[in-house]
Order: C-alpha cells, then structure tokens, then sequence
C-alpha cells in the first residue's frame, strides 16, 4: 500500500519540484514555503481531512472510498508528498544550470531534458523517495482514521502493532514491528543498489 | 572582408535584452553566414553570453525575431529554429555524470538513431577530436582543455550549421588552445557558421572573417580594423595541420 502510494506521488512530486526550482511563476515562493510548511503536519491531521473529505457528507462521499485501501493510499499520497517535493526540490537546485542548457543546445525538447536533469540529480532524488517511504511505511494516524483497521482488508503493519499493543499484546507488537523494519531495510538496500556509488566527483 | 561568399543561414533582427529593467543590448541585425567565423568581444558584462544564449535559442530575448530561409519567425518558435541548427558551447563544458562517449552519444539517442550506427559516428568524431583514448573515461574528471574537446566533438557528432563558442580557451594553457583553434578552424572550413566569444582577442581573431565587438549594448563592426589573415595561422596549427596529413598518408 505504502510502496503504491510512493509510486504515485512520486511523478507529480518530481514536476512541481523541478518547476519550482527551473520555472519563473507568480506564487513560486509562496507554494515552497507552503510545502515546506506541510512537512510539519500531523498525520491524524492530514487523516482527517481525508475522513472529512471522504465521508458520506462531504464533497466526496459520493465516491464511497472510505474505510476502503485506496482512502489509506490518498492519505498516505498527501503525506508524503510535501517531503518528496521539498527533498526533490533542494536536489534540483543543486543541479548546474547549464546542464539544463546543455540538454536544450543538443537538442532535446524541455521534457526530456528535465529527464536527462532527473538522471544528473538521482541521487538525490532516491533519497527523498526513500524519506518519503520512510514517512508513510510506518505511519498510523491517517490509515487507522480513513482506514478503519478493518481484518484483512485496511489493517497494514502499524495499525496491527496499534492494536496489538491496546490489547496489551507487546509480544505480538514488537514482532510485528520488526516485520516492518526489516521489510524497510530491504526496500533502503534495493534502493542503495540501484543508486549505485553516489560518490562526489573528483 | 571575406575570401569567398558565404551563404546566409539565419538573422536575427532587432534583438533587446533587459536585465533587471536596465537594458543590456539592442543589436538591429546580426546574420549568421555559413562557413563564417565571427569574433565576439566585449567586455565582461556587456551581454556576449547572454547574445550568444539567445542566437543558440536557449535563452529568450524581450524583443526580436529570426529570419530563416526569408521567412520571419519570432519567439517561441525562432528558438525552435535557433537550437535545430546551433550549438552552445559553455566556457566551461557542462558533462554529463557519464563517459566521455556517453557524452558524445547523448545526442544521437535524443534523434533516435540506431545504436550501430551511433557507435560508428562516435567513434569517427572520437577520432577527429583526438579523443580516441578518453571514450571511457568519466567525463567530469577531464582537464579544461579536454572538457572542451570533448563539447566540441559533442556537438559536431550532431552535424549543427553553426556553432556558437563562449570563450572556449578561457582557461586553457597554450597547447590546449592551439588544439581547440585547430578543431574550431576545421570545422568552419567545413561549412559551419562560427561564434566565438573572447575576452582576449588577438589569438582567436586570426581564424575570423568578422569581428563584432559588443559595447554599451551596440554591437559595433570592427572587421575593417584587422583583416582575417589565414596566411598567418600560427606556426603551430599549420605544423599539427602537416602533421596530421603526414598520418593519414602513412596509414
């Protein structure tokens, strides 16, 4: 669920990143401080709002996703992605502009040169997905409100340890959160791989 | 004062640039003429990177458009021209996080060549730039000279009409300059339009047939002041000239 989430919000994260940090639009500022803002924000907080939002009364209830997997995934989405943007953001302006100019001269169209700009900066873009993973695998506030902890259908690691621990059940919690962490240490070794060396240039 | 006609390709006309509301040039005509080297001078701040950026289409001026093939295009879509048909290079070449022949072939895949035949064109430029034993290496560790190398064998593999240089040998020691002059010559005696950026005139003017030079945001024609002399090519491209012919009669 967590690893959907992060698959999704990652895209849109990485344009509004590169956008805010390559383009010149009224707002700019305001929109980075205002994502820089929601890296604070609770997650019951943001766990409401989707309750809110997506219960029988509100704006989107006619959707019936409460209490469903894709409820726990939208706020999971919303909760990660200030983190991704920000972390992606700080990456991009590191960049050398003229790779950017390099990229345009040799003849790719701006997409793809943002593609090329990706490749330069990926490894700082793999650690904001890895922060941003890191956010969400293990957060219990907005899954158990929009979720419901319902038996196998919304109940994921961190609710179970939730629960189990309020039933005073700290065996079968801490078992479970060693799951969680070692299924976290496998995704952070996957992704250290596929990053490569990462070593500063020479 | 040309020793042969040269075949316009494109024109820019009345080109302002304002930066921080102050204006930085207005230039009312400035064509780009095939198989013509041009030197641009000018002091630091007077905008010839920023001309240069916007002749190469990469960055975008507050007035003026291009005239190609005499039709009239004004931006966005002069730029679109501008960057199908030039090539800019930065004073210091930007390399991509990758080999030297990565490098190369960066602009090749964006043209969706197949890979054999991209290997193939590599490899000739690799060899026309005498770049032959870095194709592996990393491409960021290269010393200035080779960077540059590496940028104009980059952008030759692309086969632009014109290529527009900042202050290529900036930070180059003399040998490294006589390398980048040899390369930029061959290549505009092989058709290219050229522009080359430089604070220090004399070395590179040698090469041009034009010399503009940018002041208090006019471009002013000071070609008449110094005819381009190819007779007087330093000693040493004409000796790299023979000795590279002597190679290519021995292979």
């Amino acid at each position: 669920m967590s690893l959907r989430a992060i698959l999704f919000a990652t895209p849109a994260a990485l344009v509004l990143a590169f956008a805010l940090a390559y383009g010149r639009f009224p707002g700019r500022r305001i929109l980075i401080s205002t994502i820089h803002t929601l890296l604070a924000i609770p997650a019951v907080v943001v766990g409401l709002t989707v309750y809110l939002l997506l219960s029988r009364s509100g704006p989107f209830g006619d959707l019936r996703l409460l209490f469903t997997q894709t409820a726990m995934i939208i706020g999971q989405m919303i909760l990660c992605f200030p983190i991704l943007v920000a972390m992606a953001h700080a990456a991009f302006q590191s960049t050398d502009r003229r790779a950017w100019e390099t990229a345009l001269t040799l003849g790719a169209a701006p997409w793809r040169a943002m593609v090329t700009l990706m490749h330069e900066v990926r490894f700082g873009l793999i650690a904001a997905i890895v922060a941003g993973f890191g956010r969400i695998i293990a957060e219990v506030g907005s899954s158990m409100m929009v979720g419901g902890n319902i038996l196998h259908y919304t109940r994921n690691i961190p609710t179970a340890i939730a629960l189990e621990t309020s039933k005073g059940e700290f065996t079968q919690g801490i078992a479970l959160g060693i799951v969680l962490l070692l299924l976290a240490l496998v995704l952070n070794v996957t992704l250290t791989f596929v990053q490569g060396k990462g070593e500063i240039t020479p | 004062m040309k020793s042969q006609v040269h075949r316009l390709l494109l024109c820019y006309y009345h080109l302002h640039k304002r930066i921080s509301g102050d204006p930085l040039f207005e230039i009312p005509e400035l064509p780009l003429h095939e198989g013509e080297c041009t030197v641009l001078s000018g002091q630091n701040g007077a905008g010839k990177t920023t001309l240069l950026k916007i002749l190469a289409g990469i960055s975008v001026p507050d007035q003026g458009y291009v005239e190609y093939h005499g039709k009239r295009y004004d931006w966005p879509q002069a730029g679109r021209y501008c960057r199908r048909h030039t090539i800019y290079l930065h004073q210091q070449p930007y390399m991509f996080n990758d080999t030297v022949a990565a490098n190369i072939d960066y602009g090749l895949r964006l043209v969706g060549i197949q890979a054999p035949e991209r290997r193939r064109r590599v490899e000739d430029v690799l060899e026309w730039g005498g770049l032959e034993h870095l194709a592996a290496r990393d491409a960021r560790v290269l010393s200035c000279g080779e960077k540059q190398r590496v940028a104009l064998a980059r952008a030759k593999v692309l086969s632009p009409r014109a290529l527009l240089l900042d202050e290529p040998t900036a930070s180059m020691d003399k040998e490294a300059c006589e390398k980048a002059y040899f390369l930029i010559k061959r290549l505009c005696a092989e058709g290219l339009a050229i522009v080359v950026s430089a604070h220090e005139v004399y070395p590179i003017r040698r090469l041009a047939h034009r010399h503009l030079h940018l002041e208090s945001g006019k471009l002013i024609d000071q070609t008449a002041l110094g005819p381009p002399n190819y007779a007087s090519t330093s000693s040493t491209i004409m000796n790299e000239e023979e000795n590279g012919r002597r190679a290519r009669d021995n292979q």
